[in-house]
């Protein structure tokens, strides 16, 4: 039972990793928080379903197509939203609130184009699983594992050793700095979404094989990628793996304990402990503190 | 007939729950997102109070006011150590917590099956069922959250709010507990959001979570900025016009599995609108910083 239950942990803790560290490369480029990433996430599931099931197009292609897809909408929804916004100078709050809206908005438009049921990816029957240390694990659910430990790589390598990443990482610690020196900022943000945009897109992919798809979904997916980056300490990629697996260990573990029902109450309390306790995350840098 | 005084009264609670959230986030800049988390306490309250006690729904609501203010008592204490979105993920986190205890504690609440049969409010015994009955009762508290909510606002102890919101140093510089301040803005926000919900609750005579989800929230919390922060016409204007404005999709003739996303799609865009072109809303003196 305990062994399921980690294993259990880890699945739910890799998913959102993979939508925490998109979040995080958008994060340290804007400073906000870029809500409708959930809702690029569940965009990302439903044109996998459009591409794989109604198009009946090959499962490599129709994926890869989805994650190019969900990385232009990120890029679209900051040029035609949060691009407008940062010429005013606003607060986080407003851009917050934006954030917002294009989530309620495209999540209903997802809802009146593809209706409220439930769909999924999976074409045949769910195949038994490999024993594993007295728990069992599925081929999906061992590609989820691994494959949000390989996009982990791509970016923390992307971010500390390539050109891209440096200027991702100059425009975070100062914007003004990395324009003295010539850096485009708006063209390194463009470059941010697309990245993370194609993670959380990757992640909606990889949940929708596993479990179902529907227009709601977003929701929780970016609720707990926030939470599991605030927990990891905001900002750091490193953090963001962190923060999603220990997240989903402590929800499936409390699950042990009580009902299935209480997972998101658990997931907000360990958020508040953390916000009043460590504000700034296990992985947490200090500059975070002139903030909170 | 009866269906535009039942959109009357459901946008008369709705404005009950917009001008209470101005006063936290308007008038005091604190960006609280969880504020249907307060009705969803009074209005459980009262119905329970109601079907398992057989309390007068009168006294039901008078309870569940101070519960749901109590709540806020709680809510404001990470306002005290956290700003802006940082508050705002909290309180959202706070309205997440109430939302599954109203779902998930089965053996209370009846989880979301809900709870049917609550009885409606009584004068002189006879039930007020009548739709116009209830317009009057729910108009009245319109006006009676109006008048208390003015009178903070428009006093010394509005003043000081503000001071809160534009620059929390320097009023506790000027000898200001900010803190009390705070708290005392979210035990009266949630106090009449918990009536609102009571209200809600004896009018419809059944209420499950899905009345209370964090949309609903987000929804409040468009129709304050919408009508105008820190501006009480603001949230009549508010409270009403984005109850009333998709209604309109009904009777152009969309079925509800069109019309119900549509509004939200409508809500959605106007709040990114909103953000862009004009954050401090239609009326609003004040935009967040």
């Amino acid at each position: 039972m305990i062994h399921q239950l980690i294993l259990n942990g880890l699945i739910a803790g890799s998913i959102y990793s993979i939508i925490a560290i998109g979040f995080t490369v958008i994060y340290r480029t804007i400073k906000f928080f870029h809500f409708a990433h959930g809702v690029v996430y569940a965009a990302g599931a439903y044109l996998a379903y459009t591409f794989f099931i109604l198009l009946k197009i090959n499962p490599f292609i129709s994926f890869i197509l989805s994650i190019v897809l969900a990385a232009f909408l990120g890029m679209a929804i900051d040029r035609f939203v949060y691009s407008p916004l940062r010429k005013h100078k606003t607060s986080n709050l407003v851009f917050l609130l934006a954030s917002f809206g294009v989530f309620i908005f495209l999540q209903n438009l997802l809802q009146l184009i593809f209706g409220a049921q439930i769909l999924t990816l999976r074409t045949g029957p769910v195949k038994e699983g490999h024993h594993l240390l007295g728990a069992i694990i599925t081929d999906t659910q061992i590609l989820i594992i691994v494959s949000s430990l390989v996009l982990f790589f791509i970016c923390w390598l992307f971010s500390q050793r390539t050109k891209f990443g440096k200027a991702i990482r100059a425009v975070s610690d100062d914007p003004i700095g990395a324009r003295v020196v010539g850096i485009n900022s708006e063209k390194i943000i463009m470059i941010a979404f697309a990245i993370g945009s194609a993670l959380a897109g990757a992640a909606g992919i990889l949940i929708s094989l596993e479990t179902n798809i529907e227009p709601t979904m977003g929701l929780n997916a970016i609720l707990k990628g926030i939470i599991a980056s605030m927990i990891g300490g905001i900002g750091s990629i490193p953090g963001a793996l962190l923060g999603g697996l220990f997240l989903g260990l402590a929800e499936n573990l409390g699950i042990w304990q009580i009902q299935a029902g209480w997972k998101d109450a658990i997931a907000f309390v360990i958020l508040i402990l953390f916000l009043l306790l460590r504000p700034s995350g296990i992985m947490g840098v200090k500059t975070e503190k002139e903030k909170i | 007939m009866e269906y535009l005084i039942h959109i009357l009264i459901i946008s008369g609670i709705y404005i009950i729950l917009t001008l209470s959230l101005n006063l936290i986030v308007g008038f005091t800049g604190l960006a609280a997102l969880g504020h249907i988390a307060f009705a969803c306490v009074g209005a459980y309250t009262s119905s329970l109070l109601a079907l398992n006690l057989g309390v007068s729904p009168w006294v039901g609501l008078l309870i569940g006011a101070i519960l749901a203010s109590i709540i806020g008592a709680i809510v404001s204490f990470p306002s005290l150590r956290l700003k802006g979105d940082y508050l705002a993920i909290a309180t959202f986190g706070l309205g997440v917590i109430v939302y599954s205890i109203a779902k998930n504690w089965v053996g209370l609440t009846r989880g979301p099956m809900g709870l049917p049969g609550i009885p409606a409010f009584k004068i002189f015994g006879y039930e007020i069922n009548n739709v116009w009955a209830y317009l009057v009762l729910v108009f009245i508290f319109v006006i009676i959250t109006f008048i208390v909510i003015r009178n903070i606002t428009k006093s010394p102890f509005g003043r000081i709010l503000t001071a809160v919101r534009e620059d929390e140093i320097a009023a506790e510089a000027m000898g200001k507990n900010i803190n009390k301040y705070k708290l005392i803005v979210f035990v009266v926000g949630a106090f009449f959001a918990g009536i609102a919900g009571s209200l809600y609750a004896h009018y419809i005579s059944f209420i499950d979570p899905s009345s209370f989800t964090i949309m609903e929230s987000i929804t409040v919390l468009l129709m304050v900025v919408f009508g105008g922060m820190a501006s009480l016409k603001g949230s009549l204007v508010g409270g009403s016009l984005l109850v009333i404005l998709p209604e309109l999709l009904r009777f152009l003739g969309m079925p509800s599995s069109v019309a119900a996303p549509l509004r939200q799609m409508i809500y959605g865009l106007l709040l990114v609108i909103l953000m862009i072109w004009r954050p401090q809303g239609l009326l609003g003196k004040y935009r967040f910083k």
